[in-house]
């Protein structure tokens, strides 16, 4: 489904209100400098869709770094209860590049047949409101991942929303979308031909913008890759920029690697889930000591396995890399971006 | 107007409480556990093969495979050494204790598949329990297998595990058993020498004989590569992997080889199946 309709400029923030209302919205908040995140929001005017990119992915409103799982007490024997947030939540004014983060999110944790608990939860309480890009923003290379700069019908989002000057184009995909529309239907009205042919000329536009670097061709990296044809030394030699920070991965919308803790809180016993990363050497050494993955070319290595090989497209449907650019710009060995690392592996090159 | 949760929690463990323990080696002991809620336990059943994630509250969670057979259901147990905090903190606890259980979880070594074929067993250490559990079950349907070989060793004779068992299984007349050690002590009449010593003992052959294979992993590779060179085929060659699963449920990316999951596609894989896995 799609339905094409126009929201005046100057009146978004009443939507937000409306939408308040019902749900809890996160939206994008100026905190200083040009620095724009994820926030809650009290009131709409905190909101801005003045920006190119916010400095992180909400994924932490669907799988945020530390996650309550279950608490435990022993009275006689052990009672366990689950801690479940079924917030309803509104993510508006997310990039195309991080709704693709949260489709891939929703293959990966969410499979079909064994669907992650707390994930799933939070994702079925959550609307997406995207923001098409007009332009491309510092790092990305969406162009390339094919998840942006617009999405199609189909693409994860609920609604897209397109600046069109004094207004913008909502194009409705989902019956969640609808809903969103209906809490203040009085503010929306039909987009005109004119409108949608915009549309069309600003994505072609914004795609030509694209500057030449960085890009990343994920036709060769990735056969590479899966093929394992990238020389050990390679790897190394890349690995040796790496000071096992887990930036890359805590900043990248489609990792999600986490361990399980046990603690003490008031008595009570809780399990909490928090990020983990492929980068640390704990994630897979064993009681034993034994680490499969001993050196940090095996961890890089591992990185750029799950993010590029065909065999996980195969097995999640759908590229790990949505070419956000934020690893180009987090990491702090400077290299480690997955454009620099892919172009190495591409032109067996690392100088 | 919340969406609210309605299927099974993936993460939630069931309570367990152990009825007894038994001291195998100094560091290794087994447990037998009981789901508390009877229920739960009259419903709860495994394939050998599988593990479960145990919690001891408070330290966590970590994966044990099963060392019954779900053809003696009663309860269920399973072999444990002493390595870091969570087993120590096991080794604390005695019946009436109580645990968490998540499972069973994994895929299972074939059993059923391999009705009329003569099965191999391989053990080496704490590697037999996971065996047993299969054993077990094969030998309350021993008229369904061929010849039943199970070869088993462990550094000392102090180590190895269910030491009055591997007496009755010497005494069986339905299948050959033997038993070696890398190094003897005062007292060992028996074999000394690392397990590949016992195959021309045996009498192993590849013919119609499905192996499996379970113990620390240096071990693993050198067995699969004498099985190899006698001529087994790769998909007879049964084994399980090793790797920290943490969630056990293909989530957390702890135990991922490649784009396999351990805990998920395994443990248990085919010599075929490991060859086409990328590290």
């Amino acid at each position: 489904m799609s339905r094409a309709l126009r929201l005046e400029k100057d009146r978004w923030r009443e939507w937000l209100a409306a939408l308040q209302k019902g749900a809890t919205v996160v939206a994008p908040v100026r905190l200083h400098g040009d620095d724009v995140a994820f926030e809650r929001i009290d009131s709409p005017g905190q909101a801005t869709l003045d920006f190119c990119n916010t400095q992180d992915s909400p994924k932490r409103f669907l799988f945020p770094q530390v996650e309550p799982m279950l608490r435990y007490r022993r009275n006689g024997g052990y009672e366990v209860n689950p801690i479940y947030d079924q917030e309803k939540r509104v993510l508006f004014g997310i990039r195309c590049c991080d709704v693709s983060a949260v489709r891939f999110m929703d293959l990966a944790l969410g499979v079909e047949d064994l669907p992650d608990t707390y994930y799933s939860l939070r994702r079925a309480n959550t609307a997406l409101i995207a923001l098409a890009c007009d332009q491309p923003c510092g790092d990305s290379f969406c162009v390339c991942a094919d998840t942006g700069p617009f999405l199609s019908s189909g693409g994860g989002y609920d609604i897209q929303l397109t600046d069109l000057g004094d207004h913008y184009l909502a194009e409705v995909d989902t019956e969640r979308g609808e809903a969103l529309v209906a809490a203040a239907s009085a503010l929306f009205t039909s987009a005109s031909d004119e409108d949608l042919a915009r549309r069309q000329e600003l994505d072609a536009q914004a795609e030509r913008s694209f500057p030449r670097e960085p890009r990343l061709y994920f036709a060769a990296s990735s056969r590479k890759v899966s093929l394992d044809n990238v020389d050990e030394d390679l790897w190394r030699r890349m690995a040796h920029w790496c000071v096992s920070c887990g930036g890359c991965t805590h900043i990248c919308p489609t990792c999600y690697c986490f361990n399980v803790t046990d603690a003490q809180v008031n008595g009570d016993g809780l399990r909490s889930r928090r990020w983990d990363s492929c980068q640390y050497s704990g994630l897979t050494r064993e009681a034993s000591g034994h680490n499969p993955r001993p050196e940090q070319l095996h961890r890089l290595k591992r990185r750029i396995f799950h993010k590029m090989s065909y065999q996980y497209v195969a097995r999640d449907g759908m590229q790990g890399c949505v070419g956000c650019g934020r690893c180009i710009r987090v990491c702090p060995g400077i290299r480690l971006g997955i454009t620099e690392v892919g172009e190495g592996i591409r032109r067996a090159e690392w100088k | 107007m919340e969406v609210t949760e309605t299927r099974p929690n993936i993460y939630l463990p069931q309570i367990a409480r152990i009825t007894d323990v038994r001291d195998e080696t100094p560091d290794t002991k087994t447990f037998v556990f009981r789901l508390r809620e009877d229920p739960a336990h009259q419903a709860f059943t495994w394939r050998p093969g599988q593990f479960v994630e145990l919690s001891v509250f408070g330290l966590g969670e970590a994966p044990f495979g099963f060392a019954s057979s779900p053809t003696r259901k009663q309860n269920f147990e399973i072999t444990i050494r002493a390595v870091g905090a969570l087993t120590a903190a096991l080794h604390g606890m005695g019946p009436g204790d109580e645990v968490g259980i998540r499972g069973p979880l994994g895929n299972h070594f074939p059993c059923d598949e391999v009705r009329g074929r003569n099965i191999l067993f391989i053990g080496g250490g704490i590697g037999l329990p996971p065996l047993r559990s299969l054993i077990h079950n094969m030998l309350d349907e021993r008229d369904k297998f061929g010849d039943i070989t199970i070869l088993y060793g462990a550094r000392t004779p102090t180590d190895l595990v269910y030491k009055q068992e591997l007496k009755q299984w010497e005494q069986r007349g339905d299948i050959r058993f033997m038993v070696t050690v890398d190094r003897s002590e005062p007292g060992w009449q028996g074999n000394v020498g690392m397990v590949p010593t016992l195959f021309p003992k045996a009498d192993v052959k590849p013919d119609g004989t499905v192996a499996y294979i379970c113990g620390p992993p240096v071990m693993i590779r050198f067995v699969i590569q004498d099985l190899v060179s006698m001529g087994f085929a790769d998909d007879n060659i049964i084994s399980t992997l090793e790797r920290h699963m943490k969630c056990g449920v293909g989530k957390c990316n702890h135990c991922c080889i490649g784009h396999k999951y351990v805990c998920r596609d395994g443990p248990v894989f085919s010599y075929q199946q490991m060859k086409g896995l990328l590290e």
